[in-house]
């Protein structure tokens, strides 16, 4: 296991030192807006986001009654993490007069109704599903 | 006297949860790790093959090959963002341990870890957040995308590689701990029963998963640790779906959030004649296609070139951008016009667009893919002339070929000697 371990840790490094390396051959000018925007990206997560969602989730998640809270976690997760993979959709910044196929779909309302229906499963599921799985988990068994 | 909260840099122990739990972290950083090494897989497929260095031999079959690695290259890269959000929240803490100041070898390799940390995250980041970009051609940077996003990338699977030699005996253990306190190992035999329930599944009101959790976690919270991981790979299924539309048929109508679509089916247009700047040169009556070898070179007409022979395949266009499509080509095989100036087979060609500026107006197309006897000099799309944004009078549309190398416009054939 040591073995594995050092020999993942050492091709891990080389390959780390040959990116690195192909990063010096951009040229300083690009060289300078690669590396603000890989220290950007790490300060924006950390200094913005992670303490804006743990935040959140002791002021308004703990606060909820946990059935509820679980829910909000869940939507928050899934919302959360697709609404920041589709954000350039989203606000259409690559949007181009003359193409007509590119960024060409209502983006905003989808996301409503995306949340809408995140929305209703949830409730479905603490109303519904839930009660039916605690009566069927509390009937004698058949025999 | 009410007493007034000091602000201070928090403490890891302040933000610890039962959530932010090495068993999630381990489970999460696996698909993560995969995800990210099909992405790097795929994309230096991809680099390779614009690039074209002379050891490299493309694949051609499936003529849907490029298709298969990019629609991969994207989708796992999407997949990425909620693995990798869901990472960094179950490490979150882990930023404000103390380091040990008393000891100096410890010193040191704590600082070696962090850096390395500090590296994959930075490049994790910036491989998504440039990668989406240019998945919807935004472009708010300074630099190239490609050649940025090409030398992060080793960055990236590098520190990845590293992290993981650092990290695997906490990965180990990890998996070998039972995933919620008070659960059993796999050595217990009601492990394996597929009937037994989670108590947490469907009661939220345990606290069976806050019992090592000083802070109370999941009792307040009311989501475990397997609720976590489960809502994490739910989430990447529901991002996928969202945008896997623009890359996998079948989908288009239900990625609601793709980059590119075209309402009634057919290929998106990613460059126009209009932005390439190439409308009075393609719409010209005195358009001529030159093939040129060596001293021989022939001269065609757009009518010519309509009177060769034709061949009609189906061959997708596939981009980086993260999207692909199907087409019905009709055109004349590009070894048919190659044979015009005796050009041996198994040369390389040199295809140029009328184009005069701008990126890609040319592309090389190596020898096994110029012989390809599907690789086309097409006329006409579906049935139809090819419109001017689709590359009138022609344009090369070639098996395995990034869409960017499917050369638009197209006013020269240069066999390389």
């Amino acid at each position: 296991m040591t073995a594995v371990r050092a020999s993942l840790g050492l091709v891990g490094a080389a390959v780390l030192g040959w990116g690195l390396w192909l990063m010096l051959g951009l040229g300083v000018d690009r060289l300078v807006g690669t590396v603000t925007w890989l220290v950007g990206g790490v300060v924006v997560h950390d200094a913005l986001l992670a303490p804006a969602v743990t935040v959140l989730g002791y002021l308004v998640v703990r606060r909820l009654p946990p059935r509820v809270g679980r829910h909000a976690i869940w939507i928050a997760v899934m919302l959360g993490t697709l609404t920041l993979a589709v954000l350039p959709s989203l606000g259409r910044f690559g949007a181009k007069p003359d193409d007509p196929y590119l960024l060409n779909r209502a983006y905003a309302v989808w996301w409503v109704a995306l949340a809408v229906l995140l929305v209703g499963v949830a409730a479905t599921w603490e109303l519904v599903v839930v009660p039916r799985r605690r009566d069927r988990a509390t009937l004698p068994a058949e025999h | 006297m009410p007493t007034v909260p000091t602000l201070r840099i928090p403490r890891e122990e302040d933000l610890r949860s039962s959530l932010r739990d090495p068993a999630v972290a381990a489970r999460v950083g696996v698909w993560l790790g995969v995800c990210f090494t099909v992405a790097f897989l795929t994309g230096l497929y991809s680099h390779l093959l614009q690039n074209q260095p002379g050891w490299f031999v493309p694949l051609t079959r499936p003529v849907w090959i490029y298709r298969l690695t990019q629609g991969l290259h994207y989708l796992s890269g999407v997949a990425c963002v909620p693995l990798l959000l869901v990472k960094l929240f179950t490490v979150f803490p882990r930023l404000f341990t103390r380091p040990p100041w008393g000891d100096r070898r410890q010193l040191l390799l704590h600082g070696l870890e962090r850096a390395s940390i500090g590296a994959l995250a930075a490049a994790a980041i910036f491989q998504l957040a440039t990668g989406l970009a240019n998945s919807s051609q935004w472009y708010p940077f300074s630099f190239s995308f490609r050649s940025a996003h090409y030398a992060v990338a080793w960055v990236a699977i590098g520190a990845l590689a590293l992290h993981v030699a650092v990290k695997l005996p906490v990965i180990r253990e990890a998996f070998a701990a039972p995933l919620e306190a008070g659960e059993h190992t796999e050595d217990d035999p009601d492990e394996d029963d597929p009937d037994k329930d989670d108590p947490d599944e469907d009661d939220p009101d345990t606290d069976d998963a806050d019992r090592d959790d000083p802070d109370g976690g999941a009792a307040r919270t009311g989501l475990s640790r397997r609720g976590l991981i489960q809502t994490t790979y739910a989430a990447v299924g529901l991002t996928v779906l969202a945008v896997a539309g623009g890359s996998v048929p079948g989908l288009r109508r239900v990625s609601v959030f793709a980059n590119h679509y075209v309402p009634g089916g057919g290929i998106p247009i990613n460059k126009s004649a209009h932005r390439a700047g190439v409308t009075a040169a393609a719409t010209a009556p005195d358009y001529s296609l030159v093939v040129v070898a060596g001293e021989r070179s022939v001269t065609l007409s757009l009518a010519d070139l309509s009177a060769m022979t034709q061949r009609t395949a189906t061959l997708p266009i596939a981009c980086v951008e993260g999207w692909s499509a199907s087409g019905e080509w009709t055109g004349v095989p590009l070894r048919d016009l190659l044979d015009l100036v005796d050009a041996a087979s198994g040369s390389a060609v040199r295809v140029r667009s009328v184009q005069e500026s701008g990126p890609f107006r040319s592309s090389l197309l190596v020898e096994n893919v110029a012989d390809d006897p599907v690789t086309l000099l097409a006329l006409r799309l579906d049935g139809e002339p090819l419109s001017l944004d689709h590359g009138f009078p022609c344009r090369l549309i070639a098996p395995g070929r990034p869409g960017v190398l499917q050369t638009k416009w197209v006013g020269r054939l240069e066999v390389q000697s």
